[in-house]
């Protein structure tokens, strides 16, 4: 395999090197003897049809990143653990695996990270509605005095703006 | 170990430059920009209507909240947000990571190189 990304930096918008869910592990080993010595970090991203899984690693030599990525399929999202490569993984999978459903095979430590309880569906999937959206003012609202009306002055066609991704309904957001 | 960098620390506001356009505010993923403003008419010589600009009251980033994840900094259309390589402090007051002005303007004066 060429090495993954290694050399410039991915920058904003970059594409992200890809491998088959079935060489993820083997393309870690090949950047982590490349010099690519420490896990930045690994993170997920639902595209809906799959889950993308990225991870950003760095060489400490010179502070390069790479980034590698892959896909599993939403119906069944199970990954080999990096753990067995980069030890320090296991914080990120576990948040991964909470956040996005997505089981890591080899993952020792399957403790739950950030949630208290996990809820029927992981909240980061792009269906879920985040309760405390739904409960929290949005600061983006406030205008440069906004009437009552929630109009603003001296634009009375303006409506007031809504946040993106949250229902109008409050109650459409309740599970 | 060396500090990677560019050092993305802090974010520092320019009160000057900032014109309460509530765009950074509206596109931080997790809400934790909260800004203060109202309009006043301003006169200038020689123009026939005063102009109605936007006065900053206060700007406050909750750092409890913040991922660092620049988009307020990329958004903003007056570089009035920069990243700073300072680092808020670490407090066991809750809500003291939620810093305004006279903070945020300190960490402008000295900002990274990216
Ligand atoms: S860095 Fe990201 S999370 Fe932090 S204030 Fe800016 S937009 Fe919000
Ligand atoms: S985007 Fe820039 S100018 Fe607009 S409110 Fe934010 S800091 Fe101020």
């Amino acid at each position: 395999m060429t090495a993954v990304g290694a050399g410039a930096p991915p920058g904003p918008g970059a594409a992200i090197p890809e491998v088959p869910a079935s060489a993820w592990e083997q393309a870690l080993r090949e950047l982590s003897e490349a010099g690519f010595d420490c896990l930045d970090f690994l993170t997920a991203v639902d595209r809906g049809h799959c889950r993308q899984v990225i991870a950003r690693i760095r060489r400490s030599a010179d502070w390069q990143a790479a980034m590698v990525s892959t896909q599993v399929a939403a119906a069944a999202p199970v990954l080999a653990s990096a753990t067995g490569v980069f030890p320090g993984a296991s914080w990120h999978e576990r948040e991964t695996a909470e956040m996005f459903g997505i089981e890591f095979e080899g993952l020792a430590d399957s403790r739950p990270l950030l949630l208290r309880a996990q809820p029927a569906k992981p909240p980061l999937l792009r269906g879920e509605f985040l309760p405390a959206r739904v409960a929290r003012p949005w600061p983006g609202a406030a205008e440069p005095e906004v009437g009552a009306d929630g109009r603003r002055a001296g634009n009375p066609s303006r409506r007031r703006q809504r946040p993106l991704g949250v229902p109008d309904e409050p109650a459409q957001g309740r599970p | 170990m060396m500090t990677p960098e560019p050092a993305h620390g802090a974010i520092g506001l320019d009160p000057q430059a900032c014109t309460s356009c509530m765009l950074c505010v509206r596109e931080c993923p997790t809400w934790c920009i909260e800004l203060g403003s109202h309009t006043e008419e301003v006169s200038d010589p020689g123009a026939r209507r005063p102009r109605t600009v936007n006065v900053l009251d206060s700007f406050a980033i909750d750092y409890g909240l913040c991922m660092y994840c620049g988009i307020c900094i990329e958004v903003c259309p007056f570089d009035a947000l920069a990243w700073s390589p300072d680092a808020a402090d670490p407090t066991a007051d809750p809500g003291g990571l939620v810093l305004g002005i006279d903070q945020l303007r300190g960490w402008f004066a000295t900002p990274s190189d990216s």
